[in-house]
């Protein structure tokens, strides 16, 4: 793949996944505390999503270009770390109810994601129907 | 919030992410190991920066309606929210761990974590030390 090319759809992926980003921040509302569920929301369902592409591309349902753009561009787009890392340490230092909602929100973060990761990749790695027939 | 910021927003991201795509690129080509490397590196970077920028600008974290709105959703929404990455993250930590190296996968997921936090608060340490 040339690497205009593959800029050009991580370019493209990125700013969909950003987008979609901030319409998530726009409409889940942060929860009593200051428990950033927005980030938490964008970043559990991209884990998902980029499980998932990963398990067909794996099974070369889906190719390299779309797997670049939506993995490398749209699920990097989506997902944030450094938003993640800072509400955390922002709710840290404000107080000690803020420090025990940061650490909820970073364990759960981490949790639920990892588990969203896994159940992506086991439900994209299952052979389509068709070809499994033949 | 204004629609034309989701503009804003949606080119950073596209920028954050080439230049995330890119940097993985380069340290993928002189360094071979098992650890996820690059995405640490991207990630703890971008935490610096963000804890820095967002003392810089005034922009408090969960009121976003306040100052500097072009380059609060440009620069920080878009570009670092674009550069840095969990999922990826993630996906490195699953992928380690099916392949039999699950202590390293949750030691990467804590030493992401345990940086990405310093690195926010001394990023953000910085700018109130400039005033």
């Amino acid at each position: 793949m040339p690497a205009r090319f593959a800029v050009l759809l991580v370019f493209v992926g990125g700013a969909a996944g950003a987008v979609v980003r901030e319409l998530l921040m726009l409409l889940v509302p942060t929860l009593p505390r200051g428990f950033p569920l927005d980030i938490l929301v964008a970043n559990v369902v991209a884990s998902f999503l980029i499980g998932l592409s990963t398990g067909r591309h794996n099974r070369k349902a889906i190719d390299d270009r779309w797997h670049l753009m939506v993995t490398t561009g749209t699920m990097g787009g989506l997902s944030t770390f450094s938003s993640f890392v800072y509400a955390s340490s922002v709710l840290m230092t404000a107080s000690m109810t803020g420090a025990l909602v940061a650490f909820a929100y970073l364990v759960i973060s981490l949790a639920v994601g990892y588990v969203a990761v896994v159940v992506g990749m086991k439900v994209g790695g299952y052979r389509h129907a068709t070809r499994e027939q033949t | 919030m204004e629609p034309v910021d989701v503009l804003w927003v949606g080119l950073g991201g596209g920028l954050g992410s080439v230049l995330r795509w890119w940097i993985g690129r380069l340290l993928g080509e002189r360094y071979k190991g098992a650890f996820p490397l690059g995405t640490l590196l991207i990630n703890v970077s971008g935490s610096l920066v963000i804890g820095y920028l967002s003392v810089l600008f005034k922009v408090d974290w969960h009121n976003r309606h306040g100052h500097g709105m072009v380059l609060n959703a440009l620069v920080i929404t878009g570009v670092l929210g674009g550069y840095t990455t969990f999922s990826s993250m993630q996906l490195d930590a699953a992928k380690l761990a099916t392949k039999q190296h699950a202590r390293l996968a949750a030691s990467y997921l804590f030493l992401s974590v345990a940086a990405g936090l310093l690195a926010a608060l001394a990023g953000a340490a910085l700018a109130r030390a400039q005033g």
